[in-house]
């Protein structure tokens, strides 16, 4: 298959990983290109947790290849095998953006200044650039005018709304976001998911972990369906989500389905 | 009881136990001084040290609170000086010694402050290609001093006490001078009162400035601005 090494961000080739006899990935491949959306799905310990954890090197791959716009991660050993040193580690991390559960925010640092810590620290930006960061991505996310506040004082889908902000100041290439709605309560998860969709329709690159189907049907461009440390199935969201066809995937969405709501009438 | 009070003799001496007390602040705060950074380095060697590091680490630690603070003493004041070949006088001794020990008590703090913070802020940090020391230092140390601030004081009041065994090697600290001028005037009872309110006094006093400290801290969430 011809790709067009340009519109390449991220390149997986047989990335593998196992906690101690624990295989947790097996063999991933997978290519995205630039402003491509995928969400990734799958049972509990399916792996894609520790899928979207090895492309920012949160946790070391054992095996394979990451290549991020064309350059392989870590050095190679004379047998093959790679290290990672922590300046190449570090200025890989500062090109993938990633978004947690559970927010994560410096609670000893307003919002802003949670913001502006990368550009400092990492990038080394001075101040003026650091300030323009902050207000740029505060504002895309809707949250300028609480920019002087502590995190306590923010709601959680607020929090996770500044996180957001936290990864996109660093300006990176890709965004991973790791069930970033899973620890919200339910009134609070659009607005979350309104955020991210506004940043895949402005063509970030985006590697979504996330059990609401219905985003993943709206908003991505390929869903994967990951079984057993394997990308079993994949493809546009019509084909996985409507049309699955392998048996796991069909009983994945089977329990999603279970108890599903007529449409509310909220007029 | 027929006890007479007389405190002239306390009066009269005063200076001598103010000038007791400035040597027991003074060894005191040489031993923050000191020991508190010390505490850091070792508190940091014992979990982020190769083996070379944090086994040594762990010795010095686990040996100086395992052996009774008198014995410290001594061995700096009568045995060190056999080794160096030197006279170390009981202020250079006490200092060494106070330092040393309390380190590895606030390294014991330093570590539990540091575990204390929840790993999603080194994982956060991480994610934004801040290295190790970096996070240590912006997010990981701002927090964990915050909560250790408890502990702190506890140890530098249980320092100041301890420092009282200075008087054993004659430096002159406040139990030794109350020691001094009750041995020679008889009035134990108002000289020792007296010394041990001194002891009260400024301990309390710590004691309600670092409350107040905490409060404020707690207050506005931040110990730093960036």
């Amino acid at each position: 298959m011809e790709t067009n090494q340009n519109t390449e961000v991220l390149c997986l080739e047989g990335l593998k990983k196992s906690f101690g006899d624990l295989l947790v990935l097996d063999n991933i491949d997978l290519r995205v290109t630039k402003g491509e959306t995928i969400v990734i799905l799958g049972a509990s310990g399916s792996g894609k947790s520790t899928m979207l954890r090895c492309v920012n090197f949160m946790e070391v791959p054992s095996g394979g290849r990451i290549i991020l716009h064309g350059e392989q991660v870590g050095k190679e050993n004379q047998n093959g095998s790679r290290t990672y040193d922590e300046k190449s580690l570090s200025d890989l991390r500062s090109r993938v953006g990633m978004v947690f559960q559970h927010f994560n925010l410096f609670p000893h640092m307003t919002v802003k200044q949670n913001v502006m810590e990368g550009p400092r620290t990492v990038l080394k930006c001075d101040q003026a650039e650091c300030e323009r960061r902050a207000k740029l991505y505060l504002d895309k996310v809707g949250l300028g005018w609480k920019a002087d506040a502590w995190p306590s004082e923010l709601s959680g889908g607020q929090q996770q709304r500044v996180a957001i902000a936290r990864a996109l100041a660093m300006e990176p290439d890709i965004m991973l976001f790791d069930e970033a709605t899973s620890a919200l309560d339910p009134e609070l998860v659009g607005e979350v998911l309104e955020t991210m969709k506004q940043l895949a329709e402005e063509g970030m690159t985006m590697l979504i972990v996330t059990h609401e189907l219905g985003f993943a049907y709206t908003v991505a461009d390929r869903v994967l369906f990951l079984s057993k440390g394997k990308i079993l199935e994949q493809g546009a969201p019509e084909a996985v989500l409507i049309n699955p066809k392998e048996e796991a995937t069909k009983n994945f969405l089977r329990g999603h389905g279970s108890f599903r709501l007529p449409e509310p009438n909220l007029d | 009881m027929g006890y007479e009070w007389d405190f002239s003799v306390v009066f009269g001496n005063f200076d001598l136990l103010l000038l007791g007390l400035v040597n027991t602040l003074k060894v005191t705060g040489l031993a923050l001084f000191f020991g508190i950074p010390l505490g850091l380095v070792l508190a940091l060697m014992r979990l982020y040290g190769n083996k070379a590091l944090r086994w040594p680490a762990g010795f010095i630690i686990e040996f100086l609170r395992s052996t009774p603070p008198i014995a410290q003493l001594f061995w700096f004041f009568f045995a060190l000086p056999i080794l160096l070949g030197v006279e170390i006088d009981p202020f250079s001794a006490s200092v060494l010694t106070f330092s040393l020990q309390s380190s590895a008590f606030f390294a014991e703090v330093f570590r539990g402050g540091i575990q204390s913070i929840d790993n999603g802020q080194w994982e956060a940090a991480k994610a934004i290609g801040m290295t190790r020391n970096a996070t240590l230092q912006r997010i990981i140390l701002p927090q964990a001093v915050k909560r250790m601030i408890p502990a702190f004081l506890e140890r530098a009041i249980e320092l100041m006490k301890t420092t009282t065994l200075v008087s054993t090697i004659s430096y002159s600290d406040l139990l030794y001078q109350a020691n001094t001028i009750a041995q020679s005037s008889y009035r134990t009872l108002e000289v020792y009162t007296t010394a041990a309110a001194m002891y009260f006094v400024v301990i309390l006093a710590c004691s309600l400035l670092v409350g107040r400290l905490e409060h404020r801290l707690g207050r506005s969430g931040e110990i730093t601005r960036g």
